[in-house]
């Protein structure tokens, strides 16, 4: 299978293990928001050498990955591009910052070694929660969410539209790469001549798809907004989860 | 009660000089009663396509006169006019946009201001006019071609639909899905314009044929009249349906 088409596979196989049935698919939406938001702001809010408390706030993660029955080598597999960016982040740090914190042997560890890995770890424990967030919630109960929150609703249409198209997109790449690929047999990839063809294909294509979306929006009705319900609602014991994460993640932050 | 009335509707196509331009439609005038089915048959470039899309306000109108349940096909109506007329795309995929089936279903009734309670139970006896119901909470892309397509039909009769416009229905369908098609839409109880080359689809789905040839209407009458008369359609660029010519 190609790259795209994996690709494909795994938005699909995303929206898939959000619908299913689980104890952490359950949940309420919104509580899941902002607990997740709540996570991501004591994350990030560490000090750039608290390197051991930070890592405390793991807890979150794997409890959630533990209960929720989410495998973590997918995890890897698939945001791998976002997490070795994210540790790609902080990797200048030892350069700059060169003061001594300690000896191991003989190899000395620096501030900038600390400040790295604390990056690091803020950048993975946050795509982390934000990928927990996706795989146990639908795009559509995800929207919900967020225009509960007074999040601009012209941002929430972009944000549901732009994972629709995601897909179109992807399926155009796939159809016209396999169509080149066909007359072009034991070449590697697309060759370089053929790119801005093949870019302004794709541009025409996908505007063409895109449309027929948007014909089929309006035909139904669609006057600028989604109407986003949640097939379930919110009760105490959904509000609990968020409250208990934050007294949780709080502890943690202070102590 | 006619559901549609058209009188002189022309469409050109390109920008004012008249070198440029391209007559699609010209002159069009049909009138279509409450549950008629009429299947729109035409060659390749005859104008089907442009006709469903003005219908449905796709496309501006620029001569004529199109009445749609009374209404009156203009920017003000556009909404009501909608409301009473589906189009069922030649592609499903570009149509279902929503993750699941119910959800898509249930995006028309939603954007007409229905409460969740009247969604619902619009929602759900679409899906069972399509027998589609047990399929609801599935996501889209797990459907094969043919449930995507009752699906697609599904999403246009939850705002209860009066005609339904539908635009090469069968194409890409294996033979049991388009059986199962055929035998959905001549249950269904809306009035239908079915845009295909698929002549046999159209013989079993339609009691009224329009052949359109060079945006004019060239024959309007009995779906068997037209459909077995080989020289009018050898003469506008089809053939005889396999059916008929295979029994001759």
């Amino acid at each position: 299978m190609s790259r795209i088409s994996d690709a494909i596979t795994d938005l699909h196989k995303m929206d898939m293990e959000a619908g299913k049935t689980g104890w952490l698919q359950g949940i309420h939406p919104l509580p899941k928001l902002l607990a997740t938001l709540f996570f991501i702001m004591l994350t990030v809010s560490f000090g750039k050498y608290e390197l051991s408390r930070i890592l405390k706030m793991g807890i979150y993660l794997i409890v959630l990955f533990v209960i929720g029955d989410i495998s973590v080598k997918l995890l890897l597999k698939r945001m791998k591009a976002v997490l070795l960016l994210v540790c790609l982040i902080g990797i200048a740090n030892p350069f700059f910052d060169r003061e001594p914190v300690f000896w191991l042997g003989t190899a000395v560890v620096t501030k900038g070694m600390i400040s790295a890995a604390t990056l690091m770890i803020k950048g993975i424990f946050a795509v982390s929660a934000s990928y927990l967030l996706m795989v146990t919630t639908s795009m559509e109960d995800l929207c919900y969410a967020f225009r509960k929150l007074h999040i601009p609703k012209l941002f929430v249409t972009i944000l549901m539209l732009v994972y629709r198209y995601i897909i179109l997109f992807l399926k155009e790449i796939e159809r016209m790469t396999d169509a080149y690929m066909l007359r072009a047999p034991g070449q590697k990839g697309i060759h370089y001549k053929a790119w801005g063809t093949m870019v302004g294909q794709l541009l025409l294509r996908s505007m063409d798809r895109a449309q027929t979306v948007y014909d089929s929006m309006m035909m139904r009705g669609y006057n600028g907004e989604f109407y986003l319900r949640c097939k379930k609602k919110a009760c105490g014991s959904d509000y609990l989860y968020a409250i208990i994460w934050s007294a949780v993640l709080t502890c943690i932050r202070v102590m | 009660m006619s559901i549609l009335e058209i009188e002189n509707l022309s469409f050109t196509y390109g920008n004012m000089r008249e070198k440029f331009r391209n007559h699609v439609l010209s002159n069009l005038n049909i009138r279509m009663e409450e549950g008629e089915s009429v299947g729109l048959i035409g060659e390749n470039g005859a104008g089907k396509s442009t006709f469903l899309k003005i219908l449905t306000g796709l496309l501006d109108m620029q001569d004529g006169k199109v009445q749609v349940s009374g209404l009156e096909m203009k920017k003000d109506n556009l909404k009501k006019i909608r409301a009473e007329i589906g189009y069922v795309f030649q592609d499903s995929d570009s149509q279902l946009f929503m993750s699941t089936v119910y959800e898509d279903v249930a995006f028309a009734p939603r954007n007409y201001g229905r409460s969740e309670r009247e969604t619902q139970k619009a929602s759900m006896s679409a899906l069972k006019l399509v027998h589609m119901e047990d399929k609801k909470d599935r996501q889209i892309y797990r459907l094969s071609g043919g449930e995507k397509k009752l699906a697609a039909i599904a999403t246009v009769l939850a705002v209860g639909t009066k005609l339904m416009l539908l635009d090469e229905p069968s194409v890409a369908l294996d033979p049991k899905n388009r059986r199962n098609l055929i035998h959905v839409l001549n249950e269904l109880p809306c009035a239908k314009i079915i845009a295909s080359h698929d002549l046999d689809f159209v013989f079993d789905t339609c009691d009224r044929v329009i052949l359109l040839a060079d945006g004019k209407v060239a024959a309007d009458g009995d779906t068997k009249k037209i459909l077995t008369d080989r020289e009018l359609l050898e003469g506008h660029g089809l053939e005889l349906p396999l059916s008929f010519s295979r029994n001759r």
